[in-house]
């Protein structure tokens, strides 16, 4: 049971509307791209094994509706996540400025043991959109935001073209072993295996 | 948990007896091959005053006598309505009272005998009578029996003195009857939602042409002997059928909650395709057109009696479905100028069959009230046009907002952005809404945006689209889409409130319902935690849309404006799925996730026809006790005035 518990990784995944979550779990797990997903109504999530260090992991992706009028829901998805991806459109100024609503309603609803320090990663989606030409929050403005926040890990995606999903989930998947639960991950026999757990994310991630 | 508890009633006198009397029976069954010469028949209890609600209206009860009879080793039970006095209210009403009629004879019980009987359900509402529900080994579920002058517990002494009477483990409220089958087969059956198919009930149909003279029986008041019954021919042939392998050819098993397990979904879709029936017991349903078969499979001896006749006596408690209504016969509704005459009958009548698609235009508009029931033709041609231009001066509100005007109007940009993403993303699959730069893909996000001026508090909300693509599909009109869209958004606008108190309440009211109609149920969710019922938040928010396939959602919606039963069938319906799925549900011990994900993997798997079926004996059966369950004003029912619309805040979309 124990070591059941340990092997699934719960990651949510917010932004406004539109951004692209579903779009981008999609592509993760499925490694396809449809014009035609609908808008999401409630919450599902997709499940990927994922492999590290000769251990194997179901990641668990949850995906909710964007519509900030649904978010009294998320008090019941979000409890026990490992990570919050937080989502928004390179083309939408007003997404990029919802992540600090979307970061911040987490942390309230979710209530994680250690608020300072618990795994977010930023994905800046839509960067094919007119070939960039479209785009209004530059690279630069949303490290700085990122950095501001603890250093959360920052990548640019492309959901359609399935442009660095792989290298996100990949490291959304990292930071989410790390929130491991102290009690589990420090079990006589895997006490050193991730590092020490709560070492600080210095500057983006590392894989 | 599944095992039956025999021993509770090991220290009750009247079961001690009928134990013993039980393997005298047996052996006597046993013995018998042929029809059993004994003569006469004695009743051994009768009850009078015992009523059936086919629907709430009181003034739609019947009320009958309720008996059991033995002969010789065999009991039955028989209910008959009374006669004639008891419609007198309908007088004037020549039509009721003839439906009347035929409904009273539809819901007449002649003579079942108890070893076809599966379980009895004893409910005891603290409001109102004890009633029970009787269901057969072949799933199929008489209406519950009230008790109007009490009887309850001397019915079921009665009855233990004669049979086997087991009581479930999980409901001590169910006493399952001759229950010699595995154990868990036998728990579930007796907590299943009586399972109604079209099938007329065998055994009522045969005992109704082999034994005419117990209904005149009935007039012989006092006399306990009905010697002319031919009742006995029963006797050592029920359940043989079960038995059969000649019968599984034509079994085809409309119930998912007795597959074996499969994933979620396919289990439906899979039964019916390969009625595969590892227990034969879970198997006895067959389709409409098979009746004749099952019935002469069932009875052997008996002639084959045409599918006609067991349409007529098919049992009533979850009614079959009806074709949709259709042109000729929506006429008969309407007098010379067009207005509805009835309109509880054209109610009734699309709640039980919905409407043929290319009526709906007409139709759906008088359901969602854009038209009146006793509107005329002129008057409703007046009102088009009017609302025709009305609707174009609303429109005009943000078609005459210059890119100059928007770009200092952020509200209105980003609540134009939101239902252009949304658009494109709704139905697409559909030939209607398909394609690049498709016309009506434009008018859905004309008519949302000019109802987001309309009701300007309320605005856009995800959903809405989904809500009113079918609307736009049937109208083909903008105008008259949107009024009928903002009509349904009367009813429906609480479920996109900001603060989702339409949802919640919905949400409480139908883990309320589960609690009324299914205790095991209610009691697994609540160790699983899961009674926030989030997981049906979908089906309820845009009413089952994305559960079903575009014409059911259709038929779906036109049943439910009805309004019929219950103005929150739709919560009726999602017990009964629920209930339907609850086998795997408990068996597999799902936990929040798993139940969610279980839940939204149904869609596209759903039987409409059989869900609704469950879902409007399952209105019968709560009754009032239902309608308490759900609190004032959740919707879809009308607000009250001054209502939603001025509990919006400020929008923050
Ligand atoms: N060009 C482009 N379009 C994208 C990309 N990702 C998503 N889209 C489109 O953006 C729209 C919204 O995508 P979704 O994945 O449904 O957005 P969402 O964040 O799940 O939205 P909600 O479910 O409403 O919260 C769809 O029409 C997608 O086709 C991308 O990387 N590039
Ligand atoms: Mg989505």
């Amino acid at each position: 049971m124990a070591s059941r518990r340990r092997m699934l990784l719960k990651v949510i995944i917010l932004g406004d509307s539109g951004v692209g979550k579903t779009s981008l779990m999609n592509q993760y797990v499925n490694k396809k791209f449809s014009n035609q997903y609908k808008a999401t109504i409630g919450a599902d999530f997709l499940t990927k094994e994922v492999q590290f260090e000769d251990r194997l992991f179901t990641l668990q992706i949850w995906d909710t509706a964007g519509q900030e009028r649904f978010q009294s829901l998320g008090v019941a998805f979000y409890r026990g996540a490992d990570c919050c991806v937080l989502v928004y459109d390179v083309n939408v100024m007003k997404s990029f400025d919802d992540l600090n609503n979307w970061r911040e309603e987490f942390l309230i609803q979710a209530s994680p043991s250690d608020p300072e320090n618990f795994p977010f990663v930023v994905l800046g989606n839509k960067i094919d959109v007119d070939g960039g030409n479209s785009r209004v929050v530059s690279e630069k403005k949303a490290k700085a935001w990122c950095a501001s926040k603890g250093n959360i890990p920052y990548f640019e995606t492309s959901a359609k073209e399935g442009f660095n999903v792989e290298a996100a989930f990949e490291c959304i998947a990292k930071n989410a072993l790390k929130n491991e639960p102290e009690e589990e991950i420090y079990l006589p026999d895997t006490i050193d295996v991730v590092g020490g757990g709560r070492q600080q994310r210095s500057s983006g991630c590392e894989c | 948990m599944h095992e039956t508890d025999q021993h509770d009633l090991s220290d009750d006198a009247d079961y001690a007896a009928s134990q013993g009397l039980r393997s005298n029976l047996q052996k006597e069954a046993a013995k018998r091959s042929g029809p059993s010469e004994t003569s006469g028949a004695e009743v051994v209890y009768q009850k009078d005053n015992v009523t059936i609600h086919p629907t709430q209206y009181a003034s739609e009860r019947i009320s009958g006598r309720l008996r059991l009879i033995k002969q010789g080793s065999s009991l039955f039970m028989t209910w008959i309505p009374y006669k004639s006095s008891h419609t007198s209210n309908d007088v004037g009403q020549g039509s009721n009272a003839r439906l009347f009629e035929k409904e009273r004879n539809l819901y007449t019980i002649r003579a079942v005998p108890l070893t076809d009987v599966r379980s009895i359900r004893r409910h005891t509402p603290t409001l109102g009578w004890q009633y029970l529900i009787v269901v057969l080994s072949s799933g199929l579920a008489f209406p519950p029996l009230y008790f109007y002058n009490g009887g309850v517990k001397e019915f079921l002494a009665t009855l233990k003195q004669h049979v086997f009477l087991g009581r479930s483990a999980d409901d001590s409220n169910v006493f399952l009857v001759n229950d010699l089958q595995d154990p868990l087969q036998r728990s579930l059956s007796s907590l299943e939602l009586p399972r109604v198919v079209s099938v007329a009930n065998g055994t009522s149909s045969i005992s109704a042409s082999s034994v005419p003279s117990i209904e005149d029986s009935d007039k012989i008041n006092g006399d306990n002997h009905v010697g002319s019954l031919r009742l006995s021919e029963y006797s050592g042939k029920q359940r043989q059928k079960s038995h059969d392998p000649r019968d599984l050819s034509i079994q085809v098993p409309s119930l998912p909650a007795n597959a074996p397990d499969k994933g979620p979904g396919d289990t439906e879709k899979d039964l019916t395709e390969a009625p595969v029936a590892s227990d034969p017991l879970e198997k006895t349903q067959c389709r409409k057109e098979k009746h004749g078969q099952e019935a002469a499979t069932r009875v052997g001896t008996f002639e084959l009696v045409d599918c006609k006749e067991f349409d007529r006596l098919s049992l009533v408690w979850g009614k079959p479905r009806q074709p949709p209504l259709g042109f000729e016969e929506w006429a008969t509704f309407l007098d010379g100028e067009g207005r509805i005459m009835d309109s509880k009958a054209l109610r009734k009548r699309i709640f039980y069959g919905g409407v043929e698609h290319s009526l709906r235009k007409e139709v759906w508009k008088v359901l969602l009230g854009f038209h009146a029931y006793d509107s005329t033709y002129a008057e409703r041609e007046y009102l088009k046009s009017i609302k025709k231009a009305e609707y174009e001066t609303i429109k005009s509100q943000w078609q005459s907002i210059s890119p100059a005007q928007a770009k200092k109007f952020t509200k209105f940009r980003e609540r134009k952005a939101l239902i252009d993403k949304d658009v494109v993303r709704t139905d697409r699959s559909i030939s209607f809404y398909d394609g690049d730069d498709n016309p009506n893909v434009t008018l859905l996000r004309d008519i949302l945006l000019t109802y987001s001026f309309y009701n300007f508090d309320l605005g856009y909300c995800q959903g809405m689209s989904d809500l009113l693509s079918p609307i736009l599909f049937v109208m083909e009109c903008e105008s008259e889409s949107f009024w009928c869209f903002v009509a349904l958004m009367e009813r429906l606008g609480p479920n996109f409130n900001r603060d989702q108190n339409g949802m919640h309440s919905q949400l409480f009211a139908l883990s309320k319902l589960v609690e009324l109609l299914d205790i095991p149920l209610h009691n697994y969710l609540k160790q699983a935690d899961c009674l926030n019922y989030f997981f049906c938040f979908r089906w309820i928010l845009i009413q089952f849309k994305r559960e079903l396939e575009y014409g059911m959602t259709m038929r779906l919606w036109e049943v439910l404006w009805t309004h019929y039963l219950s103005e929150h069938f739709h919560l009726y319906l999602s017990v009964a799925i629920l209930k339907r799925h609850r086998k795997k549900i408990m068996g597999e011990q799902m936990d929040f996730d798993t139940l969610l994900k279980f839940i939204n993997e149904l869609s596209g798997h759903l039987d409409l026809d059989s869900a609704l079926r469950d879902a409007e004996a399952l209105c019968i059966c709560a009754g009032e006790n239902g309608a308490a369950c759900i609190p004032p004003g959740t919707p879809p029912s009308l607000p009250v005035e001054n209502g939603f619309l001025n509990s919006q805040q400020d929008d923050d979309d």
